[in-house]
């Protein structure tokens, strides 16, 4: 089985130095579980991220360098087509440049895969050229689904922590360097959109008791019956659980 | 000088309550605000501060981030109260000059806290002009769509659909009533379906939007150095709680007729197999569950604990004092210290509640304590607070649940 | 031939068994790595490093030493005597004989002193097995010979009798010549050979700063392996070491990881150590299990992996330890179990990636942002906020340059630093700080085997502080202080390092700070491991706190013996469950002091310390106690300016 994995541009939300993804570190070391040819994919202009992606767990990796500005997804089509990997493994959203999540997607749809989103889990399939994958959705349910290879899965986080970083396993990986021109590529749309500096703006504030419409119920010294009967009554109807067979 | 003057009988008129067989004239300051002599309607400060009170005990916070909604605080100059307590008033969009998407998850057929906020977005991109109306999209039947602001309601059954199957199904949908926006959460299988229609449409979209008015919509980008800034486009995913959940008129939901052809239900044929495992709260981490059954001091016997909680089917947790203890595992402390909780319930037996903890559940939506005292911060933070000890409760909820079960 | 006439023999063939048994032994330590020994020095050292350095740790232990001068005296007096013996006129002479025979008396008088620490109950930190049945071999051998060759001093009267003797002689003698590469005598020959060789020879130079030898050495980044894997990954002169451990238990009994129930006993590594190259113990450990012990297979070898639970010793083991040099401290063999240690880390980081969960953590942190926390180098000040702290730029200059360390971002260690801040304004001392430029000097990396992470963040902050001019490096936090001091000039930045509270000692000695005395309060100083052990450093705080007019109270273990606070070498982060924790531990022996307050001079100290619960001594560094005298004497000495102050807001 041939598993890439794609690592993106992130930095490191402190030092804002080149750093891997908590989630791509997740998908390399998932990968790397999976066994068979594993090799990390980045397309950008440094190979940092790769280098410590290769510390949780890939052997090999492919930089494809392209410019900054110059939109990766085309340079990435043309080497995944070459590549024709089984299984193509990315993190829920990418980070450093667009941050849209929309790079797996785009790939999916150019290399005609399907794609699952929110993978926790990565195993061969019974029949041959398949695989099972496990899918997280809300309250902690689960999707087991057996795929038809080729397929591209992006990871949540949920997904099994990684395995921690080793120095000596990113010595050790090898990067296949490939320059790639920016002539002949299209760069990246211009954005109908204004770029300015990050201003943090406060989320809502999540309000107790909201939707219950400010009611608070206060019982002193109720029967052990009767607060059970209050608590039951009180989860049944906010919805939180139902309990009658 | 060319200000209107204010015509003190007039505005005296326009507060006048009916009259009819009271002995002395009735005003109602609060009901119908004057209307300045420009036509304009009148702010009243007070009554926006008391709108965005967020807590009412203790020191008084406010929540001043939804502006819109102060828009249907102001004194409407058109509508003449009656004093009788009418039916709740319904928001009727008859004949929309434009549609704007929701994309509801709803998981069990119930609004999440974020699809109101979703809605409520919806809202703020609609305007209150009444021309516009805001549709809730989705895939299985959900009760309380009006309240929660919805003008029209459009439910296709495709529970058993896969992700790129309702992708396709959404794309007819959009291709044919041309929304004037699509809004999905940025999460779970929203996030999913979002990006796989903006693809398959071609079309571009701004993902995890941080602000959303009616004229401009912002996201971080380049790992939260830069934003970007502009109008709305058509298809967005909205960022958890940067938007405040419709508060106004109950909306209409009416149904919104479709073809089933035009949106068709297609099965995904890479995907063999396809199995729903749902979740076992009593395994899951804390972090993941919806529904914390948490034990402190107050509990003594942790068997009949255990038992509760998987009874009520919640996730056992415990306070830090039980943990230290070793009467519960490290992985089970809620608070800051211990994990962090994003549920909607949590059921504290005999927590007082310290500072940290508390912190801990900040985020949960409903919260009920058992405890001895009264006074404790438990009480004060719980929607429902019963003042028993938690060790006579317990037996009580297990015989209840049994009885209950059979 | 009398049955004497065999003795000589006897003694050959014990000497060339031994050799034999040995050898093999050496062979094993020949498959460790290569390490450089200055043969010469050593062996003219060999002496002094005997009966001065090893005889002052073994002296702690009156009973040890006063066993030890006869028992070994009399075994080595009684064999040179015999090896004599085979001249032949030596061996018709009584005289002879009855030296011999004076000699095998000593050796008896000892073993009467080794069995009394042994039966009939043995000491509780010693080892049982194979070493309870140690004196009884000395017993034979000690016996026979002295029967032997008394009966011969007297001119052999029983034939009958000294051929029995001599038979119980051989027998004893045989098997302690037998065990010499296995046994409990192998610690006579190994340890004389490992402090002949042995991998610090620095610490036995008195005249060298304690640090020198303390410092963790740094190891070469692009090695075929990083860290050791097996035993033979070791350099062979530690492999030496392990075999040289007496099993005496005086680590076990200063560990505080042990004390605190966690799966560590420095005795019983470093025995698992000695054992792993030759595939094991082939006998049950005779010592305590490690607390609350992992099961591990208990299969070793020379090319086999050691940490593993497939192996010899548990990961658990390795990661409880604190690095806070008791075990070594004690040790009467010299063994460095603090480097083998840090040597098997640096394998399962580099190599594995196997760091326990919690300490990944602030691994993956160094690497991001060069700070174990994860914040920004650049809130590193913002404590200081109405304090002065001036920045240096490149190129600048102070006298002193004040290294801020993990502590400005904890809101306790801050406490801590702005009373230090406000002694340096107080005393008019022309200080600076890095600012952004500081990143973290990498201790936790280096304790936790993360050498890549040291060396770039010691490469790093050398290049920044090459870049600004001062005279000297202050610091409060002791880890730094020997990171700084004694682990950066490997690669190249030597700097003049002090301790806060011995420069603040120093401002007070030289009049430029005027405390007050607080008396009426009763205090003990916890000595951090990283300033007293490391460094050396255990007059400077005292003589501070005498300054201050406190009435001392010393706990049981102080000084260079003292007991750490369970904060050092990561272990805070690995986090091995126990049964208790550290600082309860050292709390509780303050509190049995009396002492109201504990005061301490490290930032790690004082938050183990604070983090213990319950009612307690307040915890206080020195910094804060000079500095609360300082304004005791600025309020209490200008009278008239009395009224004005009190107007000022605080």
């Amino acid at each position: 089985m041939k598993t890439v994995v794609l690592v993106s541009g992130a930095r490191h939300p402190v030092s804002r130095r080149p750093a891997l993804t908590r989630l791509e570190a997740q998908a390399a070391s998932l990968a790397a579980k999976l066994g068979g040819t594993v090799r990390g994919l980045h397309a950008g202009p440094s190979d940092d991220q790769l280098r410590e992606a290769l510390g949780h767990g890939l052997g090999e990796a492919d930089w494809l360098e392209i410019e900054d500005r110059v939109d990766p997804v085309p340079a990435l089509i043309d080497h995944l087509k070459a590549a024709a990997p089984d299984i193509v493994i990315a993190g829920r959203r990418g980070e450093g440049t667009g941050d849209t999540g929309l790079v797996p997607y785009a790939l999916a749809e150019a290399l005609d895969m399907p794609i699952i989103a929110d993978v926790v889990g990565v195993s061969p399939g019974a029949g041959s050229g398949t695989v099972s994958i496990e899918q997280a959705l809300k309250k902690g349910a689960r999707r087991r689904l057996v795929v038809q290879l080729p397929v591209l899965v992006t990871i949540h986080p949920l997904a099994p922590p990684p395995s921690p970083f080793a120095f000596a396993a990113a010595r050790r990986g090898t990067i296949r360097h490939e320059r790639i021109e920016a002539t002949g590529l299209p760069t990246a749309k211009p954005s109908p959109f204004v770029e300015r500096p990050y201003r943090a703006r406060p989320k809502m504030m999540r309000q107790a008791g909201a939707g219950q419409a400010g009611e608070k119920a206060v019982l002193v010294g109720p029967t052990p019956e009767e607060a059970a009967e209050r608590i039951l009554a009180f989860l049944e109807d906010n919805g939180i659980r139902r309990y009658s067979a | 000088m060319s200000r209107p003057r204010i015509d003190p009988r007039a505005a005296r008129a326009s507060h006048l309550v009916s009259t009819a067989g009271a002995l002395r004239p009735r005003l109602d300051l609060g009901r119908t605000g004057p209307v300045s002599p420009t036509g304009r309607p009148r702010r009243d400060p007070r009554r926006e501060m008391a709108v965005s009170r967020v807590s009412s005990d203790g020191r008084p916070r406010f929540d001043r981030s939804h502006q819109g909604s102060f828009e249907g605080l102001a004194p409407s100059n058109k509508t003449v109260v009656s004093p009788a307590p009418a039916a709740p008033k319904l928001r009727i969009v008859a004949e929309p000059a434009f549609l704007v998407f929701a994309i509801m998850e709803a998981p069990g057929g119930r609004l999440t806290r974020f699809d109101r906020q979703l809605l409520g977005a919806a809202h703020r991109l609609v305007g209150s002009s009444g021309e516009g109306a805001v549709a809730a999209i989705a895939f299985s039947p959900i009760a309380d769509l009006g309240t929660a602001g919805a003008d029209r309601s459009l439910i296709v059954e495709a529970d058993g659909a896969s992700a790129s199957g309702r992708a396709r199904l959404l794309r007819g949908l959009v291709e044919s009533f041309a929304p004037r926006h699509v809004l999905f959460a940025e999460e779970g299988e929203s996030a999913d379906l979002a990006r796989r229609l903006s693809v398959s449409m071609g079309e571009p979209i701004l993902t995890d939007v941080e602000h959303l008015g009616p004229r401009q919509a912002i996201r971080a980008t380049k790992g939260r150095m830069a934003e970007e800034v502009g109008e709305p486009p058509r298809l967005m995913t909205l960022g958890e709680d940067r938007a405040a959940p419709y508060g106004g008129e109950t909306c209409g939901a009416r149904t919104l007729a479709f073809s089933e052809e035009a949106a068709p239900i297609e099965s995904d044929d890479a995907i063999l197999s396809d199995e729903f495992i749902p979740g076992d709260p009593a395994r899951l981490t804390l972090s993941e569950t919806d529904f914390v059954v948490s034990a402190g001091n107050g509990v003594t016997d942790f068997d009949h604990f255990r038992k509760l909680a998987a009874a009520l089917k919640g996730t056992p947790g415990a306070s830090r004092v039980v943990c230290d203890a070793g009467l519960m595992p490290r992985e089970a402390q809620v608070g800051a210290s211990g994990t962090v909780l994003a549920g909607d319930c949590y059921l504290a037996l005999g927590i007082a509640g310290a500072p940290q903890h508390l912190q801990g559940i900040a985020a949960c939506e409903h919260v009920i304590a058992v405890n001895t005292d009264l006074h404790a911060a438990m009480i004060e933070r719980a929607g429902l607070s019963i003042i028993q000890d938690a060790q006579l409760v317990m037996p009580a909820l297990l015989k209840l649940l049994e009885e209950r079960g059979s | 031939m009398t049955p004497a006439a065999f003795l000589p023999y006897l003694i050959l063939a014990m000497v060339v068994l031994a050799g034999l048994r040995l050898g093999q032994r050496v062979m094993l330590w020949r498959g460790g790595r290569a390490a450089h020994v200055d043969w010469m020095a050593g062996l003219k050292a060999l002496p002094k490093r005997y009966l001065v350095d090893v005889h002052q740790v073994v002296d702690r232990d009156k009973s040890a030493s006063r066993m030890h001068v006869p028992v070994a005296g009399g075994l080595v007096l009684a064999s040179g005597l015999l090896v004599l013996g085979l001249v032949p006129a030596l061996a018709a002479s009584r005289l002879y004989w009855t030296l011999v025979t004076l000699a095998f008396l000593v050796m008896v008088a000892g073993v009467v002193l080794v069995a009394r620490r042994r039966y009939p109950q043995p000491m509780a930190r010693l080892s049982v097995g194979r070493w309870q049945r140690f004196p009884i071999y000395l017993a034979a051998f000690g016996l026979g010979g002295l029967v032997t060759a008394g009966l011969a001093a007297i001119g052999n009267p029983l034939p009958a009798l000294s051929f029995v003797t001599l038979v119980i002689a051989a027998g004893g003698g045989l098997k302690l010549a037998f065990d010499a590469a296995s046994g409990p005598i192998r610690h006579a020959l190994a340890g004389a050979t490992h402090l002949v060789a042995h991998p610090r020879p620095n610490r036995f130079d008195h005249d060298e700063a304690k640090g020198r030898s303390t410092g963790l050495q740094s190891i070469d980044l692009n090695a075929e392996t990083l860290g050791a894997k097996t035993p033979s990954d070791f350099a062979w002169n530690r492999l030496l070491a392990f075999d040289a451990c007496v099993q005496c238990g005086r680590c076990e009994a200063a560990c505080p990881a042990f004390a605190a129930g966690q799966p560590l006993s420095p005795k019983h590594l470093i025995a698992d150590l000695a054992a792993a190259s030759s595939g094991g113990h082939h006998r049950p450990y005779g010592g305590h299990a490690y607390p609350n012990e992992r099961p591990v297979a208990g299969e070793g070898g020379l090319h086999a992996k050691v940490i593993s639970p497939d192996g010899m010793i548990h990961p658990d083991t390795i990661w409880s330890c604190t690095t806070c040099r008791a075990c070594v401290e004690e040790c009467p063999m010299m063994i460095e179990h603090v480097d083998a240690i840090v040597e098997l880390r640096r394998f399962q980081t580099l190599e594995l990636g196997a760091v326990p969960l919690k300490a990944e953590e602030p691994l993956s942190h160094y690497r991001g942002c060069d700070e174990p926390n994860g914040r920004a180098l650049a809130e590193r000040t913002d404590f200081a906020a109405g304090l002065r702290l001036p920045v240096l730029k490149p190129g600048e200059r102070a006298d002193v340059l004040l290294w801020l360390g993990q502590a400005a971002y904890d809101l306790r260690g801050q406490r801590t630093l702005r009373a230090l801040i406000q002694c340096l304004q107080a005393a008019g001392v022309d200080y600076a700080v890095l600012g952004e430029d500081e990143r973290d000097c990498g201790d936790l990396a280096r304790r936790l085997g993360d050498e890549a992470t040291f060396q770039r963040l010691a490469r790093e902050n050398i290049a920044a502080l090459g870049s600004v001019t001062f005279n000297r490096i202050l610091t409060a936090d002791p880890h730094a202080l020997h990171v700084l001091r004694n682990e950066y000039p490997a690669f190249g930045g030597t700097y003049d390092v002090v301790h806060h509270t011995a420069f603040l000692a120093e401002m007070v000695a030289a009049g430029q700070l005027t405390p007050q005395a607080l008396s009426g309060r009763a205090i003990t100083y916890h000595d951090p491991c990283y300033l007293g052990r490391y460094n050396g450093e255990t007059e400077a705080p005292r003589a501070l706190l005498d300054a201050l007019g406190l009435e001392r109270r010393e706990m049981a273990r102080s000084g260079k013996r003292s007991m750490c606070c369970g904060g050092g070498g990561g272990a805070p982060s690995a986090d091995i469950p126990g049964d208790t924790r550290i600082p309860d531990i050292r709390m509780g022996q303050a509190k049995e002091t009396g002492a109201t307050t504990v005061a301490v001079a490290c930032p790690q100290c004082t938050a183990m310390l604070e983090g213990v619960t319950g009612e307690r001594p307040e915890v206080k560094d020195v910094a804060e106690l000079l500095w609360e005298a300082v304004q005791a004497s600025a309020t209490a000495a200008p009278r008239d300016s009395r009224k004005a102050k009190e107007l000022e807001p605080a």
